[in-house]
């Protein structure tokens, strides 16, 4: 693979693998989390509710499944990260951007860790003993894959494709 | 046209055997309500199940500082590894607990503790804000 196309190729190739993922997870959980937070009962009017009015529950596993793979590919990029991105954004002083970094591998682990729970949660949507659980733990993971995200494309920003 | 579709998760198909055992329930929310926990104390006490030198790409079992000349370590992966071992072990221990016991644990945990994690993580990154700061 490395013989066929260049050691930057492979790396953004990876890059953008993990941004693909990153954004149907974005999206899966945004449709989810605005479903459980202002339920629609009904599929129709504007967008606005056509938004929150998706069959919230049918996103759990695939929501995991995403994490996981999002959070392996990142894993994967991360050996490169440090050093090739993060030793020249300390030289050249970008110490927020670095910490911000810092702090998203953190969340990402937190979450990671909330998946079971939440699977689970989903997977029992019909029993109420879970309603309160299942929104509160949907809307933490909703917000930290924002952020995720969001630090990502900003430290893409700084340093990131075919750097 | 209108539909009248229902989109509540109450909507939703009954539960598979797993997501119906109670064992289960036992494990993954041990787990995910430990999980936050444990991660913010191994990170505090730095016990990584691996550590990675991704210039010389060298793994080695526990800590290991960073050597001269071979350029970082890498303590996420094994801060995280530690923090799944450890937090599936003792959602194993809770699943031998009577459920009376295990029925008491508070399911808003789950939810709650990633987010009382966040100020220590901030803390916890302290060098980064005091060089940004300077």
């Amino acid at each position: 693979m490395m013989g066929l196309i260049s050691t930057n190729t492979f790396w953004t190739i990876w890059l953008f693998v993990h941004l693909i993922l990153a954004v149907g997870l974005l999206g899966a959980l945004t449709h989810q989390a605005v479903a459980v937070a202002m339920p629609a009962h009904r599929a129709a009017g504007g967008i606005v509710t056509r938004f929150r009015a998706v069959p919230a529950a049918g996103y759990a596993t695939a929501v995991c499944v995403l994490w996981v793979l999002t959070f392996i590919v990142g894993s994967f990029i991360y050996t490169k990260y440090r050093i090739y991105i993060r030793i020249p954004l300390e030289q050249t002083g970008y110490y927020k951007t670095g910490g911000f970094f810092d702090f998203k591998e953190h969340v990402a682990t937190l979450g990671l860790v909330l998946l079971p729970a939440y699977w689970y949660f989903w997977k029992n949507a019909q029993n109420p003993e879970y309603d309160n659980a299942r929104k509160g733990v949907t809307l933490v993971l909703a917000v930290m894959c924002w952020f995720l995200f969001i630090v990502g494309h900003v430290l893409n920003n700084a340093r990131g494709f075919a750097s | 046209m209108s539909t009248t579709t229902t989109t509540t998760p109450r909507a939703a198909t009954p539960p598979s055997s797993l997501a119906a055992s109670s064992k289960f329930k036992t494990f993954v929310t041990t787990f995910s309500i430990a999980g936050p926990v444990v991660y913010c104390l191994v990170q505090y006490f730095n016990y990584p199940l691996i550590t990675f030198h991704p210039a010389t790409e060298r793994l080695v079992w526990g800590y290991e500082a960073a050597r001269s000349g071979e350029g970082p370590n890498m303590l996420w992966y094994g801060w995280t590894a530690t923090t799944i071992l450890t937090a599936a072990a003792l959602g194993i221990i809770a699943m031998m607990l009577p459920e009376r016991i295990s029925r008491k644990l508070p399911l808003a945990l789950v939810w709650i503790f990633p987010i009382l994690a966040i100020p220590y993580i901030i803390y916890s990154l302290m060098p980064w804000w005091v060089l940004a700061a300077k």
